[in-house]
């Protein structure tokens, strides 16, 4: 699911359940790769977590806000702190485990 | 969410638009780590260079559906009079895009330097179906079919001209064609291999420094071929030249993402290096200057019919069938029709990826009318049939057998390096999911087709004129032995009525 500038505060600050923010460009292939995967992932985590993708280059305040030096740049939040972020390409397992990770912050918080 | 659209690019927007310009801070490059620099510029806007009046807009807010610069056609959304330049547009699949695309409403421009009617020529070879000049098929076109072609005659290497032509004609999109498309020629001599490199990687090379300066908007249609993969024999899928986002790569008890990144190139030929180092040199420029490009790994073509070329005998397109210049289909048709045997190289079992011209000419106009967004590189498979090598002479025979001929077919020596048995899974999704191609020819009508048009008189004759160029000469090894004969048979033709 795409967001932007505007929603980012409410879809991912404000999020009640942990996010995960997949930072990414129309330039960058891994980015364009990795789509199908994310949107599978969020398909499948409806309900549990937040799996949202945001574009740097029609988005630059939130991707100069959170720093963002390379994409894909993934990023997992919880109750609107960041927990992790990672970048480059990941595979699933590693998706998952930062899905995971950020909902394991929610228990000790 | 949407209503599903019958058009495949009703939902891009502005954004992948030729049309528009961006405004503000725009630099996408170093990876990203422009970014925190473009945020004090604020959000990214475009200004439209048809209708400046509207002033300077969310990239994002009008879809091709909702813009009245883009009108529905059999292809899609397709800008107005979209400036297209082909490059190579004297050339086999050049001149048909060209009709095609004018046809459907686009500004057609285009170069060429008349090389491959040289070299075909060089060779004692020629066009089966005869062609008319460069001069006399604009003209065609333009009684026939109501349409303006504007061609110089222009070599790709005189960067000087092409610059000055880019400049001019301000091309939307730019197709690469402009390229010696032939394995055997690369291999013969070394001043061969030479011309072959020199001509396709510096010429596309130029050209792209040409696009930066001069039209960076435009989207680049870059012809590239299936023979860049090679066939591993690990069965690897072949996939459309990156890795999909769930490609995995394990080493030592680790795991890394392949998504995206390029898959591994293994040509067959330096004709297929200069199409490697083609990939390389765009992939480059899309990185570096935010160019955007479509690499389109296309499977061998045959056939000689699009609606267009059909309209007058003037306006048909070439149709070479020796050695060098005649891809496999056309040529086991053109061995039918004299009664010469089909010649397979080694085993017969070497499987490749076959599209017929037509279909390759819908899908080039289809991903014209969806351009990449900026600083897009992507590639896609154009195939429709894989096929092995024995199964095409097989179906050749068959079908010649409609039309009287009694064909043999035989196994040489294969004069090429290559594996023989092999797997051979490629992937071609992109074309058909994502660009709403749907095939419109099967092997076996296009054959038949050709068969039609091979088998009158005067082209029996033009064939039989170059009757000692169809037989294979070329060795990789650069032996210059005859090849050997090592199997002669007659196919088993199945009764129709039986």
């Amino acid at each position: 699911m795409q967001i932007s500038d505007e929603i980012f505060e409410d879809k991912v600050l404000k999020s009640e359940r942990p996010v995960l923010v997949d930072f990414w460009a129309s330039w960058c292939p891994p980015c364009k790769m990795m789509q199908p995967l994310v949107d599978r992932l969020h398909e499948e985590l409806t309900g549990t977590a937040e799996i949202v993708s945001i574009n740097i280059d029609q988005n630059p305040q939130t991707a100069a806000a959170y720093k963002i030096t390379g994409v894909p740049t993934f990023v997992s939040f919880r109750n609107g702190q960041e927990v992790a972020r990672k970048t480059g390409a990941l595979t699933e397992n590693q998706l998952r485990k930062m899905i995971d990770t950020a909902s394991e912050q929610n228990q000790a918080a | 969410m949407s209503e599903p659209t019958a058009c495949h690019n009703a939902n891009q927007t502005c954004w992948s638009c030729p049309a528009v310009e961006f405004k503000g801070h725009v630099d996408f490059r170093a990876c990203g780590q422009a970014a925190f620099r473009k945020a004090a510029e604020g959000q990214l806007v475009v200004e439209c260079k048809r209708r400046p009046e509207i002033g300077y807009f969310d990239p994002t807010s009008i879809t091709f559906e909702h813009c009245t610069e883009w009108k529905k056609t059999d292809s899609g959304y397709l800008l107005d009079g979209m400036r297209v330049l082909i490059l190579g547009m004297d050339g086999y699949l050049g001149w048909p895009l060209a009709l095609k695309l004018a046809k459907q409403g686009c500004k057609v421009y285009g170069i060429d330097n008349l090389l491959r009617r040289k070299l075909v020529a060089d060779r004692g070879a020629q066009s089966v179906i005869p062609i008319e000049t460069m001069e006399n098929r604009v003209k065609a076109a333009n009684e026939e079919l109501g349409v303006d072609i504007d061609f110089r005659e222009m070599d790709l290497l005189d960067r000087d001209a092409l610059f000055a032509y880019i400049k001019e004609v301000q091309p939307e999109s730019i197709v690469q064609f402009a390229e010696i498309p032939s394995a055997p020629y690369s291999m013969a001599d070394v001043d061969k291999a030479v011309d072959t490199i020199q001509n396709n990687v510096v010429g596309t090379l130029g050209l792209l420094f040409g696009v930066r300066d001069h039209a960076p908007d435009a989207s680049i249609i870059k012809l590239g071929t299936m023979g860049e993969y090679g066939s591993p024999l690990t069965g690897r899928p072949l996939f459309e030249g990156l890795f999909p986002g769930d490609a995995v790569l394990q080493y030592k008890g680790e795991e890394w993402s392949l998504g995206g990144e390029l898959t591994p190139r293994d040509p067959v030929s330096f004709y297929h290096v200069s199409k490697v180092q083609g990939t390389f040199s765009v992939y480059e420029a899309c990185k570096y200057w935010w160019l955007r490009s479509y690499d389109v790994m296309q499977g061998v073509i045959y056939g000689n019919h699009s609606d267009e070329l059909s309209a007058h005998p003037s306006l048909a397109t070439r149709f070479d069938i020796d050695e060098w210049w005649g891809t496999v289909v056309n040529r086991f048709v053109a061995q039918a029709v004299i009664g010469m045997p089909l010649t397979i190289y080694g085993s017969g079992n070497q499987l490749r990826g076959y599209i017929t011209l037509k279909d390759a000419m819908q899908c080039i106009t289809r991903l014209i009318a969806a351009p990449p967004e900026p600083g897009q590189y992507d590639v896609v498979n154009q195939v429709t049939d894989v096929m092995s090598v024995k199964q095409i002479a097989q179906t050749v025979a068959t079908i010649g057998a409609e039309f009287g001929l009694d064909t043999e077919v035989q196994r040489i020596e294969n004069p090429r390096v290559e594996a023989e048995e092999h797997p051979y899974e490629v992937i071609h999704d992109k074309l058909s999911e994502n660009f709403g191609f749907t095939s419109e020819s099967s092997f076996e009508d296009e054959v038949r087709g050709m068969f039609e048009v091979l088998t009158k008189p005067e082209a029996v004759a033009r064939i039989k004129q170059q009757e000692s160029k169809l037989f294979p000469t070329t060795k990789w090894s650069g032996e210059t032995a005859k090849l050997k004969v090592l199997e002669t048979w007659k196919p088993e033709i199945k009764d129709k009525a039986a």
